[in-house]
């Protein structure tokens, strides 16, 4: 794999005499979504305001393109694009007034770049009202905007989906995943919503009162049709089912038995239920979602 | 890096796309405007255009100090309460700088207030009063041989060194410390109007250390007319300068030192 394009190592950040953050280490890839999670309160957003300087740490170093954060901060923040939190705008301004404000803080932002960027995100039709009369979901798009004005190598968005509808998770979700697959942007997304992680990352990192406990890498494409997984049958004697069965290894569940086998196998096991007079209601493949991977890691600290 | 320019092209469409900036104007100027013609209807024994261009002028800097605290207070406080600070803070900029540049903005802010007093005020009093070339004699009614023009530009000079960059610096430095908009202004004004009452109770005291407080300097404008004063100008002007430094390396240093963690 490439060298990481942002590095945190050992960042620790003490706030009087509590540790919020403790010793953690994260490598993230170009063009990755990497994900973020952690209940509430686990230091998520403290992390995200470490790797964009409005806070300081308080051990440990955080390099973004080998520049660091601490010691040459105007040079490593030029390559970040954030929101923290929600994407607060002067509300007194209209939407292109603020792309503006934004895009004059960094050198050699065009017109046309901006114009670009309202396009990229869909707000052409109200861009120049002000941002008072928005919505939270537009506000969130004026938002991802300033944030990628200056082409970014590195987009940090804290809790992007907070506040906007289905059809705005799926858009976004498309959206940030086309960047991250066209122009190479590492993503960094923290969020306490699993499901949505899961159908956007590439990694995600779960942090639990400040310390990191699992990095773990998933799958967009679903498992291999020959992977053996899991997989959960509705029988109406699972007793009878499971001694029909017994060359395969499995258990009974809640009415059922669940056994692990491949696809072509879990055919063949419906016929010979089916053949041996045992009621089939229905089977699938039985996968654990990152929520009961996260719950299980966590040990089910509650979730937000 | 980026260009400091747009830094303060930044800040001044932030303080002039608001509608309070110009209602702020407007009213100050709508002000004296009533003043002239209260003056004329009432019949007043007003004896030229100067006579009434230095009373409005005094009750216009009171305006304009007033302004220039609301904006200097809302300047660090408002992008806190807003949240806006986050996004501002994450270019690439030093804090230093950018906190410099709503500093200058703040000035220009005055500034502007201020010629827009100047001017309004000789163009009223020359409309409603007939346009004269006056003495200081017939500004102020004292015996002085001074240039008018001279005596007046010192006068705004000297108005907007002290009261109201010592006020604005003031302010601006609690805004920062305290993030809080209405404690700035409250305090800031609370000092302004208190100074003249704070000081008088201190000249009682016959103690040396009295000299060295800001309200004991604050009039400078007095120093303009030959008298006999406690001290000079330029001691006057020194002990300011003290007291602007120290607001000016406290904003600075918490500024800079802080966590952004509203």
């Amino acid at each position: 794999m490439s060298a990481p394009i942002v590095q945190l190592s050992n960042v620790t950040k003490r706030i009087g005499k509590r540790t919020i953050i403790d010793q953690l280490s994260l490598d993230l890839h170009a063009g990755e979504v990497y994900g973020f999670l952690g209940p509430n309160g686990s230091g998520k957003t403290t992390t995200i305001r470490m790797m964009v300087g409005l806070m300081k740490l308080s051990g440990g170093e955080i390099t973004i393109k080998g520049n660091s954060i601490q010691t040459s901060y105007e040079k490593a923040i030029r390559q970040v694009g954030a929101i923290v939190e929600n994407p607060e705008m002067y509300k007194y301004m209209s939407g292109y007034k603020n792309l503006i404000h934004f895009a004059r803080m960094v050198p050699g932002i065009t017109r046309q770049r901006i114009d670009e960027v309202v396009k990229l995100v869909g707000l052409q039709a109200r861009i120049h009202d002000k941002v008072k009369t928005y919505s939270l979901g537009m506000r969130q798009r004026l938002g991802v905007a300033q944030a990628i004005l200056h082409k970014p190598s590195l987009l940090i968005l804290d809790e992007p989906t907070n506040g906007l509808d289905p059809a705005g998770i799926r858009e976004l979700r498309d959206y940030l995943r086309k960047l991250a697959k066209d122009e190479g942007i590492t993503v960094f997304v923290s969020s306490h919503l699993l499901s949505e992680m899961e159908l956007m990352c590439d990694r995600v990192a779960i942090i639990q009162n400040g310390k990191l406990i699992d990095e773990r890498v998933i799958s967009q494409e679903g498992p291999a049709l020959d992977a053996v997984s899991r997989h959960r049958f509705e029988v109406d004697r699972p007793a009878d089912a499971l001694a029909l069965l017994k060359q395969h290894s499995g258990a009974i569940v809640q009415d059922g038995i669940e056994l692990d086998i491949d696809r072509e196998t879990a055919a063949w096991v419906n016929a010979q239920l089916v053949s041996a007079g045992i009621k089939v209601y229905g089977f699938r493949v039985h996968t654990k979602s990152l929520e009961d991977q996260f719950i299980e890691v966590t040990g089910g600290e509650t979730v937000g | 890096m980026g260009n400091f320019i747009d830094l303060l092209r930044n800040e001044n469409m932030k303080i002039y796309s608001r509608p309070r900036t110009w209602i702020m104007l407007g009213i100050m100027l709508v002000i004296m405007l009533a003043s002239d013609i209260i003056a004329v209807s009432v019949g007043a024994d007003t004896k030229s255009m100067w006579e009434a261009f230095m009373l409005q002028s005094i009750l216009g800097f009171n305006a304009v100090v007033i302004y220039s605290v609301v904006i200097a207070a809302d300047s660090v406080a408002g992008e806190f309460s807003a949240g806006t600070i986050k996004l501002l803070m994450i270019r690439p900029w030093s804090r230093s700088k950018i906190l410099l540049s709503k500093y200058i903005a703040i000035i220009g802010f005055a500034l502007f207030f201020f010629a827009a007093l100047f001017v309004w005020n000789y163009l009223l009093d020359g409309i409603f009063f007939g346009f004269s070339s006056g003495t200081v004699q017939e500004m102020i009614g004292e015996d002085s041989t001074k240039n008018i023009w001279n005596y007046m530009l010192s006068v705004y000079g000297l108005q907007l060194l002290a009261t109201t960059m010592m006020t604005i610096t003031l302010s601006f430095l609690l805004s920062t410390v305290f993030r809080s908009g209405g404690l700035s202004i409250g305090l800031s004004l609370l000092l302004m109007f208190m100074s003249g009452t704070l000081s008088g109770v201190l000249s009682m005291l016959d103690k040396p250390w009295v000299d060295y407080f800001w309200f004991m300097n604050e009039n400078l404008t007095q120093y303009l007319l030959p008298g006999d004063y406690d001290h000079t100008l330029g001691f006057s002007l020194g002990v300011l300068a003290v007291y602007y430094l120290v607001f000016i390396a406290v904003t600075w240093t918490v500024f800079n030192k802080r966590d952004i963690a509203s």
